[in-house]
């Protein structure tokens, strides 16, 4: 060792000395709170524990897609035998299960621990915090519903139907499936994030999609058996799988799983604008709520 | 049974905010009853409503969520130390909590069920006081599984809700063959059992199945929910 | 007067072992269980408690297995770390609650002498969520002291506690020391341990590594240097003195007076001292041994 005294004699910077080197500006601050929301929705970077539910869930999601597409390349079935658009609603159980348990570790976990304090401390604003949490869950949403109907996609095309049309079928689904994980995530971070302890963010979130649904389900099969087409279809507003579906048959033209679906150009409009006006209302509400959790 | 157990239970359900939202759910199927026989006339959405909204989606539901509730946070913080260390049988504890959560679950969500049946179709009686019984069979049958779930996982809401939901809502309805392990099927027996108007889908299974079935649901949660109490660990941080 | 006696226990969670082949007796008085964080502390008092299965080796309490025996709970109190999730009780709710299951034939007596002994008896109607981390402390040792147990167990029951509280805690396990119970308490912090225990257990990396007065354990070390500091009427001459003898390390002479001796033989140096100071026509003033406290005691037992 020949170095000069000068050069020995250094002060290390572990962080609590100034930076003045270059930084990286909010939008790298947002981009990595992101993915690692994206990544910790899926297990990823949490306990071997916290990846069994997710995955099994989503395992659960992709077995009847892959059966499907089993089906079809062996008999041979390349037409009219798959619906992407319905999928989704046909399994919203599966994915109610994901949201539910999902939404609290990216809603409840820091406002619970007090770390949200911490994170607002930050360059990143109360508002960008909720935004970006919200986008992680809402894409996280998203690749779960989109995984089993992009192997339909592929299954379909390998067992040689046609692909513009099969295009062009994914394609609205793809539409209904990004409006329905916007509007999903909305609903579950904002009770996730009023409800902070984590069995009781599960429940409330549950119910929220669940029972909305059932008691939509409910209205609509007594009202479609009275005859009174109208109160089932303004029925379905009040739940995110029935609306979502209502704007995806109403105005895309895919196919409704639900009894009664909006029928005229008006009625799937209102569909549209309660699911903008719920994400809307939804994301004001959420990026309030943490406005005043930093204030504390 | 003990008395001071039950009392605190009950105070732990109720004292804090879950409390709301556990009648929600029953005033939600209320609400709707009222709101369908306003509309209607049709005694035929005591099916729709009654049958599998409220005893397959509200009654399960709020089952849940009082058992994991009575039971679920004190085993998940460790401070159930504090009514295990004393000289009271584990037994017991189990026992007190199961029916705090019991009683709830049949005022609230049984109840619920009946008033939704009552008010849907107020001139069959025998039909809402069968649908009744069948969500009390239910009931006790759920909060046993449901207390003895949350005390075995961390996890238990969502473990009860994946039973709920995807065992019985999802592959029961294609497995036919798992009705036999279904609650909420052996609800429906009872009810089915006692009036002719509904359809309810578990023809073929005998009733005595379905009370046994009960039975060993709401008495083997309690002794599941009992040995894990007496094994009880307490964990440090460290 | 009971006896709780932990004979050769281990506990592993998976390939990990909290605790390795550990065996201590606990009697009557006031015992320290000491040692830095994660040394098993609370691993052990969670098998004293009855509330963790050894994985080999027993936990007796008089002769009787504390793990599934509820009926140990009779003569034992349990003041874990964990706090209290009842928070929205009263502390007199909570103790009277403990007080019933503990099946007391006067639940209200027992239940106002416990609050009365942590002195929380005016604030015993408060909501145990608004309390501050000291009378919580209060109220949970309240509810461990209800059915009047002759064996206590406390896991880092100073923990967050303000100085004053601190105080009145420890006078309160110094009495129940004297008044015949066993109380033990875990601590990583040594003067909280020193203040009130002479008697200490070591655990340190889930080893019992050492066990008695914590005094007479720093004799036993004798390979290690032991430091006193003496006071005399000629320090520099008794250091010159001193600096000849084989069982001295080292001498330095302090700044405010006084030599500062380091011996390797305690024994030896306990008996030469007064005798070369007479031959040498010195007088010593104080001999003080400096290292005998807990803090040295500790970090001798962890570097070694």
């Amino acid at each position: 060792m020949s170095s000069s005294p000068e050069r020995r004699a250094v002060i290390h910077d572990i962080g609590y000395r100034t930076y003045d080197g270059p930084r990286l500006g909010t939008g790298s601050v947002a981009t990595s709170l992101f993915t690692t929301g994206l990544l910790n929705a899926y297990g990823f970077g949490r306990s071997a524990k916290a990846k069994v539910l997710p995955l099994v869930v989503l395992a659960i999601m992709l077995v009847p897609a892959v059966i499907l597409v089993a089906i079809m390349v062996v008999v041979g079935l390349g037409e009219g035998f798959i619906d992407y658009s319905t999928y989704a609603t046909s399994l919203f159980l599966i994915i109610s299960i994901f949201v539910a348990a999902q939404a609290p570790v990216l809603f409840s976990r820091d406002l619970r621990s007090g770390a949200i304090v911490l994170y607002l401390a930050r360059p990143l604003s109360a508002a960008g915090f909720a935004l970006v949490r919200w986008a992680s869950l809402a894409v996280a949403i998203l690749m779960f519903v989109m995984l089993p109907v992009l192997v339909l996609y592929a299954g379909a095309l390998a067992a040689e139907a046609d692909v513009s049309e099969q295009t062009g079928d994914l394609l609205v689904a793809t539409a209904g499936i990004a409006l329905l994980s916007a509007v999903l995530a909305t609903l579950a971070g904002l009770v996730s994030a009023l409800t902070l302890r984590r069995g009781l963010a599960v429940g409330a979130v549950v119910i929220a999609l669940l029972v909305s649904t059932g008691f939509v389900a409910a209205v609509q099969s007594i009202a479609v058996v009275e005859g009174n087409e109208a109160v089932a279809v303004w029925a379905g507003l009040l739940s995110p799988f029935t609306l979502v579906d209502g704007v995806q048959s109403g105005l895309l033209g895919g196919t409704s799983s639900y009894p009664a679906a909006p029928e005229t150009g008006v009625m799937a409009a209102v569909y549209l604008l309660t699911a903008l006006a719920v994400i809307g209302t939804g994301l004001a509400l959420l990026v309030r709520h943490y406005h005043r959790q930093g204030k504390r | 049974m003990n008395a001071t157990i039950t009392r605190l239970a009950a105070r732990s359900l109720f004292g804090r905010r879950r409390g709301v939202l556990l009648v929600v759910l029953p005033f939600l199927l209320v609400a709707l009853s009222m709101a369908v026989a306003l509309l209607t006339e049709a005694t035929s959405a005591v099916d729709p409503v009654t049958a599998v909204f409220g005893l397959g989606l509200v009654l399960p539901l709020v089952a849940l969520l009082v058992s994991t509730g009575v039971i679920g946070p004190e085993i998940e913080d460790g401070s159930i130390v504090y009514l295990l260390a004393t000289p009271v049988s584990r037994l017991s504890v189990a026992v007190s909590k199961q029916v705090v959560a019991s009683v709830v679950t049949v005022v609230l969500g049984a109840g619920a069920v009946l008033t939704s049946a009552l008010v849907l179709a107020p001139g069959s009686p025998g039909q809402a006081l069968a649908l009744g019984l069948g969500a009390v069979v239910a009931g006790l049958a759920y909060c046993g599984l449901f207390v003895a779930l949350s005390a075995l996982l961390r996890h238990g809401t969502v473990a009860g809700l994946i039973y709920v939901l995807v065992f019985e809502g999802l592959l029961a309805s294609w497995l036919s063959g798992l009705r036999y392990l279904s609650v909420g099927s052996f609800g429906r027996r009872v009810a089915g059992a006692l009036t002719d108007d509904l359809d309810l889908v578990v023809r073929d299974m005998s009733l005595v199945y379905g009370v046994v079935a009960a039975l060993v649901f709401t008495v083997g949660g309690a002794l599941v929910t009992a040995h894990r109490l007496r094994s009880f660990e307490l964990r440090g941080d460290d | 007067m009971s006896m709780l006696e932990v004979r050769a226990v281990s506990r592993w969670y998976g390939n990990v072992v909290a605790v390795n082949d550990v065996t201590m007796q606990i009697g009557p008085g006031v015992t320290g269980l000491l040692g830095p964080n994660g040394a098993g502390k609370t691993t052990l008092i969670a098998m004293m408690a009855g509330f963790l299965a050894p994985s080999a080796g027993t936990v007796t309490l008089d002769g009787e297995q504390v793990w599934h025996h509820p009926t140990a709970y009779r003569h034992l109190g349990l003041v874990p770390e964990r706090e209290v999730s009842f928070g929205y009780l009263t502390a007199r709710q909570f103790v009277r609650a403990k007080a019933e299951l503990h099946g007391l034939s006067e639940v209200g007596r027992a239940t106002e002498r416990a609050l009365e002994i942590v002195e929380l008896d005016a604030d015993a109607g408060r909501p145990i969520g608004t309390y501050s981390k000291g009378m919580r402390q209060r109220a949970k040792l309240a509810s461990a002291l209800v059915h009047d147990p002759s064996v206590l167990l406390l896991d880092e029951p100073f923990n967050g506690v303000d100085p004053r509280q601190r105080l009145h805690l420890m006078v309160l396990l110094s009495r129940m020391g004297q008044e015949g119970r066993t109380v033990l308490f875990s601590s990583h912090i040594l003067e909280e341990v020193e203040q009130i225990a002479r008697q200490v257990e070591v655990v340190v990396a889930g080893r019992h590594a050492a066990s008695g007065d914590f005094g007479a354990i720093r004799r036993l070390m004798t390979d290690r240097p032991t430091r006193y500091r003496v006071r005399s009427n000629d320090d520099r001459a008794l250091a010159a003195l001193l600096m000849a003898q084989d069982f001295v390390r080292g001498v330095s002479l302090e700044p405010r007076g006084a030599v500062a001796v380091q011996v390797t033989d305690f024994g030896t140096f306990a008996h030469a001292l007064p005798r070369l100071a007479r031959e040498a026509g010195l007088t010593l003033l104080e001999v003080i041994p400096t290292d005998e406290s807990l803090e040295s005691v500790f970090t001798y037992l962890v570097s070694a």
